[in-house]
C-alpha cells in the first residue's frame, strides 16, 4: 500500500470537481470527457490503496472501453442541447442529499466502534504486490470460480440477447407481411 | 499503518460517499439519458472505492473486496450495454434523448 | 354403534340448516345450486333423520341430555342443547317421515313453479326448527324455535307474495300467532323471575327435567291466582299454536298456502307444538284439577264447534283445517283426562292420516283413481274405524268418567265420520276422476300409509268398546244417505262470526286508543308552550349537532382527501426519475430517523 497523501488529495480533488462538472456541463461530449478524467483518477486512487490489478482494470474498462461505447452512441443519436426548467423535485433531492450525507458521515464516524477487534488497524502487515496478485488469482480461479463464470455467462447472454432482439423483430415482420416481402424480392431481382 | 500517516481510512470512505451521492443526484436531476448512465457509473465507482478501502485496510489475508470490485466492473459494463441498447430503441421511436419524453 | 349414531344426532339435526343456508346465502352471492342437487340433498337430510331417530328409539333407555352454555350472566347460565328421550324421539320420527314424504310429493307438485328453490329452502328451515323445538331441553330454547316455526309458517304461506290475498292471509296468521308468542314469553319470564328470586337461584333456566320441582316451588311461593295466571299464559300459548276455539281462524287463513305446506305444517307437525308444550309441562297442570278441567273444556268445545263448522263448509282444504282443529281439541281432551299416551298416539296417527288426506286432494279439479281410494281409506282411518285411528279413541273413551262428556265425545266422533265422508262425496261430484297417476306422489302416499300401519302395530288395541265406532259408522251412513238424495250440495253458507270479530276488533280498538291519545296531544300539550319547547329541544340539539359538527367534519374529511388526490396526481407524472427521487428521499429520511431514534432511545 503506497498511501501517499499528496496523490490522494490531488486525485480526490480531480474526482469531485470533474464529476460535478460532468453533471452540469450542457454539451454532452464535454461531460463525457470529464467522466473519463474521473474514472482515471479513481484508478489512481486504487493504485494508491495498493491494488494495481483493480487500477488497471478500472483504467482499461472505465477509462477506455465504456467512454468509447458511449461516445459512439452519442454520435448515432444526438446533436441537440436541451434547455428545460429545473423541476421542484431536483431541489428537493439536493436538500435531502444533505440529510443523507450527514447520516452517512455519522455512520462512518461511529463505525470505529462497530468494527470488530480482528480489524484492528494497528496489526496491519505490509504486503508486497506479488502477494496481493497471488491472492487475487486464488480468489478468481479457486474461491470465486463459479461467480466469475456466472459473470462471463451474463456478458455472453447480454450479447446474444441483444443480437436476438433484432433478429426476432425481423422474423415477426416477415411473418406479417410475407406477400409484400416476396414482391420486394421480385422487384429486387428485376432491378 | 502508523499514527504519523495523514490520510486515514475515513478519507477514502468519505470520497466514496461523495462520489456515490453525486451519482444519485445526477441520475435524478439530469435530463439527458446518457448523463444518467454516466452518473450510474459514478455510483458504481463510489461503491468500488468503498470495497477496495475496506479490503486493503481491514482484510489481512484474503482480499475478497478486490474481487468484488472486479465483479462490479463487469456488472456495470453489462448493464451499460443493455441500457444503451434500450436507449437506441427508444431513440428510434421517440426521436429524442430527453428523459421526460420517454414517460408517455 | 348406537353411541355413534346418538352422538351424531345433533349433526344430523343441523343438516337442514346448512342446506337452507347454502341455498339462500349462495343465491345472495350468486352461487346457483342445481335443482336436482337441492332435491336430492333435502330428501337425503330427512331420510337420515328418519334412520337416526328410528335407530335411537330402538336403543334408548334413559333420557340423554347434551348441553352447551349459550349465554352467561353471573350465575345465570342459559343452556343450548338437546334432550333426547322416547317422547321427543317418537315425535321427531313422525316429523321426519312426514317431511320426507311431503318433500317427495312437492318435487312433483312444485315442478313448474318459479323460484321453487326458495320453497325447498324454507322446508329445510322448518325441518331444522321443528326438530330443535322437539329436542329442546329448556323453555328458553323452546321459545326461540317456537318463534322460528311461526316465521317459517309465515314465509311459506306468503310464498306467492305478489298475490295480495295470500300475503294478507300470511300477515293475519302471523299476527294471531303473536298472541300465543307473547303469552309464552310472559309465562317464561315470570316463572324464571320467581325461580331466580325466591327459589335460591335454582331452576331459573327452566329445563324440562326439573319441572316437577319447579311446579311445586311455584305453587309454594306464589298465591293461587298468580299461579293460575302463569299457567293460563302457557295454556293460551298452546291454544293459539294448536288452533283451539277462539283462535282457530288462523288455520283457515293458513289454507291459502300450497298443498304441501298444508300437508306438512298446518295439519301434521307445526300445529302439534302447542300440544307438545302441554305434554312437556304436565307437572304444572296436574297439580290442581281446575286447570285440567279448563283444558278439557277447551278441547271439547273446539271439537264440537269445529266439527259442526266442518260439516257446513264447502272448501275442501278448509274442511280439513276444521277437522285438524277438532282433532287437536280431542288431544287436549285426552291430556285433560290425564291420558298423555293416548294424546301422543292420537297426535302421531292424526299427523300421518291428515297429511295423507291433504296430499290426496284433487289438483285443478282432477283427481286420479288411486288418489281417491287413498282419500277414502284415510277418511275411514280418521273417523276411527281402521288402523291408526282405533287406539286413541279406544283409550280416551274408556277413561272418560263423566256421562255428558262421553255423550259429547260420541257426538264428535259421529260428526267426524259425517264430515269426512261428506268431503269425499263433494270431491267425487265436483271433480272428474282420471285414471293415470303420478309415480312420485304414489310413493309419498305409500310412505305415509306405511307410517300409519306402523303406528297401528306399535299401539295395538282390540275393539272392546262399541259406542264410538257405532257413532262413526252412523255418521258415515248418514253422510252417504244425504249424498244419495243430493242434499249435501245445498249447504253452502258458512258462518264466519269469529273472522268478522277479529277483523273488526283490531282496527276499532286501535282507532279508539289513538283517538284518546290524540286528546292528550290536542287538549293538554298544545296549551303549554314550555312543554312543547322542552319536548322539541333534544331534536333541535341533535339538528344543530348534525349541521354544525357532523356535516362539517364529513366535508372536511372529503375536502382533504380531494386536495390530497389532486396533489398526488401532480406528483405521479410517470417519469422514472421522479420515483427514483422519492425513493432516495424516503431512504434518507428513514436512515436519519433510525439514527435519531438510536440516539434518543438507546442513550
Amino acid at each position: 500500500m503506497i498511501n501517499n497523501s499528496v496523490v490522494f488529495f490531488v486525485a480526490s480533488f480531480f474526482i469531485i470537481c470533474f464529476s460535478i462538472l460532468s453533471l452540469f456541463l450542457k454539451n454532452i461530449i464535454y461531460s463525457l470527457l470529464c467522466a473519463i478524467i474521473v474514472f482515471f483518477s479513481t484508478s489512481i486512487i486504487f493504485y494508491n490503496l495498493g491494488s494495481e490489478y483493480n487500477a488497471i482494470i478500472q483504467a482499461a474498462i472505465y477509462g477506455f472501453a465504456v467512454p468509447i461505447i458511449i461516445g459512439i452512441s452519442i454520435m448515432f443519436t444526438t446533436k441537440k442541447i436541451y434547455n428545460k426548467k429545473e423541476s421542484f423535485i431536483s431541489f428537493l433531492t439536493i436538500f435531502f442529499s444533505s440529510l443523507f450525507i450527514m447520516a452517512f458521515v455519522y455512520i462512518i464516524m461511529i463505525s470505529n466502534a462497530m468494527i470488530p477487534n480482528t480489524f484492528n488497524v494497528a496489526n496491519i502487515q505490509q504486503f508486497s504486490s506479488y502477494d496481493v496478485l497471488l491472492e487475487f488469482a486464488k480468489g478468481i480461479f479457486i474461491n470465486y470460480v463459479w461467480a466469475f463464470e456466472l459473470l462471463s455467462l451474463l456478458l455472453t447472454v447480454v450479447i446474444a440477447g441483444l443480437t436476438l432482439f433484432n433478429k426476432k423483430e425481423r422474423h415477426y415482420k416477415s411473418k406479417i407481411g410475407n406477400e409484400k416481402l416476396k414482391i420486394n424480392h421480385k422487384e429486387a431481382e428485376i432491378v | 499503518m502508523s499514527d504519523t500517516d495523514f490520510v486515514t481510512m475515513y478519507h477514502y470512505l468519505f470520497l466514496g460517499l461523495i462520489l456515490f451521492l453525486i451519482g444519485i443526484i445526477g441520475s435524478i436531476v439530469s435530463k439527458n439519458v446518457i448523463k444518467v448512465l454516466i452518473s450510474i457509473e459514478f455510483m458504481l465507482t463510489g461503491i468500488n472505492i468503498n470495497f477496495i478501502t475496506f479490503a486493503s485496510y481491514c482484510d489481512n489475508y484474503k482480499f475478497d473486496g478486490y474481487i468484488m470490485a472486479l465483479f462490479y466492473v463487469g456488472l456495470g459494463a453489462a448493464e451499460l450495454a443493455v441500457a444503451l441498447y434500450i436507449f437506441y430503441l427508444m431513440f428510434q421511436k421517440k426521436e429524442s434523448d430527453c428523459m421526460e419524453d420517454y414517460s408517455n | 354403534m348406537q353411541n355413534i349414531i346418538l352422538d351424531n344426532l345433533s349433526l344430523i339435526l343441523l343438516l337442514p340448516l346448512w342446506i337452507f343456508l347454502i341455498i339462500m346465502i349462495g343465491r345472495f352471492f350468486s352461487i346457483y345450486v342445481n335443482k336436482k342437487v337441492i332435491y336430492l340433498v333435502t330428501l337425503l337430510s330427512s331420510f337420515l333423520g328418519i334412520c337416526t331417530t328410528a335407530f335411537s328409539i330402538a336403543n334408548i333407555e334413559d333420557t340423554i341430555v347434551w348441553l352447551y352454555p349459550f349465554i352467561k350472566i353471573n350465575n345465570f347460565v342459559l343452556q343450548f342443547g338437546l334432550q333426547v328421550d322416547k317422547l321427543s324421539l317418537i315425535v321427531a320420527f313422525a316429523l321426519f317421515v312426514i317431511s320426507f314424504s311431503v318433500q317427495l310429493f312437492s318435487i312433483s307438485y312444485m315442478k313448474n313453479e318459479k323460484k321453487n328453490y326458495r320453497f325447498f329452502a324454507y322446508l329445510n328451515l322448518f325441518n331444522f326448527s321443528m326438530a330443535f323445538l322437539i329436542f329442546s331441553p329448556n323453555l328458553f330454547q323452546f321459545y326461540v324455535f317456537w318463534e322460528l316455526v311461526g316465521i317459517v309458517s309465515y314465509l311459506l304461506i306468503g310464498f306467492d307474495y305478489k298475490n295480495i290475498i295470500k300475503s294478507d292471509a300470511s300477515k293475519r296468521v302471523f299476527l294471531i300467532n303473536r298472541i300465543g308468542d307473547v303469552a309464552l314469553l310472559t309465562g317464561i319470564i315470570v316463572t324464571s323471575y320467581y325461580m331466580f328470586t325466591y327459589a335460591n337461584k335454582t331452576f331459573a333456566t327452566l329445563s324440562f327435567e326439573d319441572f316437577n320441582a319447579i311446579s311445586t316451588f311455584l305453587m309454594a311461593y306464589t298465591s293461587t291466582p298468580v299461579f293460575y295466571i302463569i299457567c293460563g299464559t302457557f295454556i293460551t300459548a298452546a291454544m293459539v299454536k294448536s288452533a283451539q276455539f277462539p283462535f282457530y281462524t288462523w288455520l283457515q287463513d293458513a289454507m291459502e298456502a300450497k298443498l304441501p305446506v298444508s300437508a306438512l305444517l298446518h295439519s301434521a307437525t307445526m300445529v302439534i307444538a302447542g300440544v307438545y308444550l302441554i305434554i312437556r309441562m304436565m307437572p304444572f297442570f296436574t297439580i290442581t284439577p281446575v286447570l285440567m278441567n279448563i283444558i278439557i273444556t277447551i278441547g271439547i268445545l273446539t271439537a264440537l264447534v269445529c266439527s259442526i263448522l266442518a260439516s257446513i263448509e264447502t272448501n275442501f282444504k278448509k274442511i280439513l283445517a276444521y277437522s285438524t282443529s277438532a282433532n287437536l281439541g280431542l288431544m287436549f281432551l285426552a291430556i285433560g283426562t290425564e291420558q298423555v299416551k293416548a294424546a301422543l298416539i292420537l297426535l302421531i296417527a292424526h299427523a300421518f292420516i291428515k297429511s295423507g288426506l291433504f296430499i290426496s286432494l284433487p289438483k285443478e279439479k282432477k283427481c286420479s283413481k288411486i288418489n281417491f281410494i287413498f282419500f277414502i281409506f284415510g277418511a275411514i282411518c280418521l273417523s276411527g274405524i281402521l288402523f291408526a285411528g282405533i287406539a286413541p279413541k279406544e283409550i280416551i273413551f274408556a277413561n272418560i268418567n263423566n256421562f255428558a262428556l262421553s255423550l259429547l265425545f260420541m257426538f264428535v266422533s259421529f260428526m267426524t265420520g259425517f264430515y269426512i265422508i261428506r268431503l269425499g262425496i263433494l270431491i267425487y261430484k265436483n271433480s272428474e276422476i282420471i285414471k293415470d297417476c303420478n309415480v312420485v306422489e304414489l310413493l309419498s302416499f305409500i310412505i305415509l300409509f306405511c307410517g300409519n300401519i306402523l303406528i297401528y302395530s306399535m299401539f295395538r288395541q282390540t275393539y272392546t268398546l262399541a259406542e264410538p265406532y257405532a257413532a262413526a259408522i252412523g255418521g258415515i251412513a248418514f253422510a252417504l244417505l244425504l249424498g244419495k238424495k243430493n242434499v249435501i250440495e245445498k249447504i253452502n253458507q258458512t258462518p264466519k262470526f269469529l273472522e268478522k270479530f277479529y277483523n273488526n276488533l283490531v282496527p276499532r280498538v286501535y282507532d279508539k286508543i289513538s283517538l284518546w291519545l290524540s286528546f292528550i296531544d290536542n287538549k293538554i300539550l298544545s296549551n303549554y308552550k314550555l312543554i312543547l319547547f322542552i319536548s322539541k329541544l333534544p331534536i333541535k340539539i341533535v339538528d344543530w349537532i348534525e349541521i354544525n359538527i357532523m356535516n362539517k367534519y364529513v366535508s372536511f374529511v372529503s375536502n382533504i382527501s380531494k386536495d390530497l388526490s389532486r396533489h398526488d396526481m401532480l406528483l405521479q407524472n410517470g417519469n422514472v426519475q421522479t420515483y427514483n427521487a422519492y425513493a432516495f428521499i424516503i431512504v434518507s429520511v428513514i436512515i436519519a430517523l433510525m439514527i435519531i431514534g438510536y440516539l434518543v432511545i438507546l442513550r
